[in-house]
């Protein structure tokens, strides 16, 4: 589904990824952890992307199509979802007019007509009680005064109505407590089928425990170090990341 | 004031019938004259254009309005609201629905009498004098004490006649009685010609324990311009908003004075402003704490698009004894074009100890993260655009406590911003 290949990307003068090669096969659920500074958020917002981050060499494909040709918008309709790490406040946008607004994009993409009004409010109250969301969020601004964990929430609320098929994920399991964390982590265990793809971007590996990757890589200045099976997170968890890093140098 | 200028004014006061028997108006002229009209070297009048006003023919129209008017062509009445409308100045009963409530007196000041000066008189208040020269009428609204009318009076002004030919010259005096709570509308609108002159004068007054929430929209025609001077006078622990919505004229111009007179009162002054094309609006608003403990919560949004150019200077004076001031400012202004221009200007003058006096302006381009957000939830850029310019203003919009006319403002502030896609937002 996704393939990564040479990429280089320069933020400014910074040069933060270095020649990374990445596949995710469709179906599959891949992990990327690293020490921080290690590019890993710079590689979710290239895949969505975020201006200011400039691809001085390689390529990125999605479905054979060059993803780094498209707007950040067009990458949505093609079924690209970014859960962001900080995820902005926008007051005066109400969360259920921005569910709506994005859900009938992506119909309109699809040629299909827009979600009517009874469907819709059915759907986001379904996927509201999944993530243990009061109904109350849906008149709020978008994360408006919103706490991190609510904040957190709420993107994988979006994400589950917009039902991706590549859903990158930054470091969605900072900031929650033990509780928050099994309501994420079981939200996008529900998106997990044949035809999805998750990039799960994090620094530690307890979020593992609860969405079990199909692979974990280690990106270390720029490019994955290593790969391997779930056991490399749980190695990662006991030693750290200095052996990984080590032996890159 | 350029002489030619000042010449036209007084010709144009010398041919009304006011000249020779009304000595309140011929006061006023004589102030103007000596006084002279402001130039944008007048620091408070930067922004202000005079160019229009060579055109401008001062005295009201000769043969009345020049329009005629159905209550068709006006805006939508708001429930419970009783309307007063005027035309070119003048009260039109057939296009009015008085008020039944006890405590509310309304009077056309033409029914009245002469005129009574303007009770305060600044050099930055001098086009209230033009308004007292030569207002032919207006509405005096007496509340009683105690009086609840919290959905109380509409005011819908409509100019009707070319500038050119005539002006059109609004004038409301409130005067509200100690406890009581009155809501009140203010609309200008234009109909039939969209180039008239309007300038605007409004007194009020709140006695101790009273409260008023004022409403003004100004949706004046595409080539009008629009004067417009506003004084208010708050006695102790009485409280006053004022929601302002300026959306329309080629050239707008407010003048507000508050004076928090007695202790422990309280002003929220809360304004959108949204220009295009090569509209200019420009406000002043002065908030001047006299007495001790009085608030002031003053937020602006301002939304500038083409050529336009939006201007707003808030300033606050604390004077000597007024201790305990709490004030808050939180002006911003969104430059939506290239070639449009934005002027948010936060001023303090404190001259006593023991006050807080927050402020914060800022003036500038869309938020480039909440773009991207929005982006990426696959919203296009003009979608996510207007949501944005919506989501700036709306902070300050969701303070209208009438529900009706919020949607109304709402509406408008939509199809200014070109937004048919914003109304299925509404």
């Amino acid at each position: 589904m996704l393939k990564i290949n040479n990429l280089h990307v320069a933020v400014g003068d910074n040069k933060v990824l270095n020649g990374l090669d990445l596949e995710i096969p469709t179906g599959e659920v891949h992990a990327i952890m690293g020490p921080n500074g290690s590019g890993k958020s710079t590689l979710a917002h290239v895949l969505a992307g975020r201006p200011g981050y400039e691809v001085t060499a390689g390529s990125v494909t999605f479905d054979g199509r060059d993803l780094l040709a498209l707007e950040p918008e067009e990458r949505a309709h093609e079924g690209v979802f970014l859960g962001f790490q900080y995820p902005v406040e926008i007051p005066g946008v109400n969360n259920v007019y921005l569910l709506k607004a994005a859900l009938n994009a992506a119909r309109k993409h699809r040629g299909l007509p827009e979600v009517d009004a009874f469907e819709f409010l059915s759907l986001v109250r379904e996927k509201m009680q999944l993530m243990r969301m009061d109904e109350s969020f849906l008149s709020r601004g978008v994360n408006e005064g919103f706490s991190g964990g609510e904040k957190k929430r709420n993107e994988i609320l979006q994400m589950l109505v917009l039902e991706p098929r590549l859903a990158v994920l930054d470091e969605t399991d900072s900031g929650l407590d033990i509780d928050a964390l099994k309501v994420v982590a079981n939200g996008v265990n529900t998106l997990r089928s044949p035809e999805r793809s998750v990039v799960l971007v994090t620094h530690y590996q307890r979020l593992l425990d609860y969405v079990v990757p199909d692979h974990v890589h280690v990106l270390v200045r720029g490019k994955i170090a290593r790969s391997g099976d779930r056991t490399l997170a749980l190695d990662l968890e006991k030693r750290g990341y200095d052996w990984v890093t080590e032996e890159a140098a | 004031m350029s002489a030619a200028l000042a010449t036209r004014i007084a010709e144009d006061f010398a041919a009304t019938a006011h000249a020779s028997g009304d000595l309140q108006r011929q006061r006023a002229m004589q102030a103007l004259t000596e006084r002279g009209l402001p130039t944008s070297r007048d620091e408070n009048w930067k922004y202000v254009n005079l160019r229009p006003l060579e055109k401008v023919r001062f005295a009201p129209p000769p043969g009345g309005p020049q329009s005629p008017v159905t209550t068709q062509d006006l805006p939508a009445p708001i429930a419970q609201y009783a309307r007063y409308t005027f035309v070119d100045g003048v009260f039109a009963p057939n296009l009015s629905a008085p008020t039944q409530h006890a405590g509310v007196l309304v009077k056309s000041i033409k029914a009245i009498g002469p005129i009574s000066p303007h009770p305060l008189s600044t050099p930055d208040l001098r086009f209230a004098l033009l308004n007292e020269a030569f207002a032919t009428d207006g509405a005096q609204i007496l509340v009683e004490p105690g009086t609840d009318c919290q959905a109380c009076l509409e005011l819908v002004f409509v100019a009707t006649t070319e500038a050119k030919v005539g002006a059109s010259y609004p004038r409301v005096s409130l005067q509200v009685g100690a406890r009581a709570r009155v809501g009140l509308i203010e609309r200008h609108v234009s109909i039939g010609s969209d180039a008239n002159f309007i300038n605007c004068a409004v007194d009020v007054s709140v006695a101790r324990d009273a409260s008023v929430q004022h409403y003004r929209v100004q949706q004046a025609g595409a080539r009008a311009i629009w004067f417009d001077t506003l004084t208010a006078r708050l006695a102790e622990n009485a409280k006053y908003q004022l929601h302002s919505a300026s959306l329309g004229a080629l050239s707008a111009r407010s003048t507000v004075h508050v004076q928090l007179a007695g202790e422990r009162s309280e002003v929220g002054l809360f304004s959108v402003s949204v220009g295009g094309k090569n509209q200019v609006h420009d406000t002043f608003a002065l908030v001047e704490h006299i007495a001790a403990n009085a608030r002031t919560e003053q937020s602006f949004r301002g939304i500038c698009a083409g050529r336009a150019r939006v201007a707003f200077n808030g300033k606050i004076i604390v004077r000597k004894g007024a201790h305990g001031t709490d004030s808050r400012q939180s002006l911003r202004g969104l430059l939506a074009g290239d070639d449009a221009e934005i002027d948010v200007r936060p001023q303090l003058e404190i001259y006593t100890d023991d006050v807080r006096c927050n402020h914060g302006a800022t003036a500038g381009k869309l938020d480039d993260n909440m773009l991207f957000y929005l982006l990426s939830r696959g919203l296009d850029r003009e979608t996510a655009q207007r949501l944005l310019k919506w989501a700036f203003l709306e902070d300050v919009v969701a303070k209208i406590e009438v529900p009706e006319l919020r949607r109304q403002i709402e509406q408008s502030l939509a199809g200014q911003l070109n937004e048919a896609a914003l109304k299925e937002l509404l």
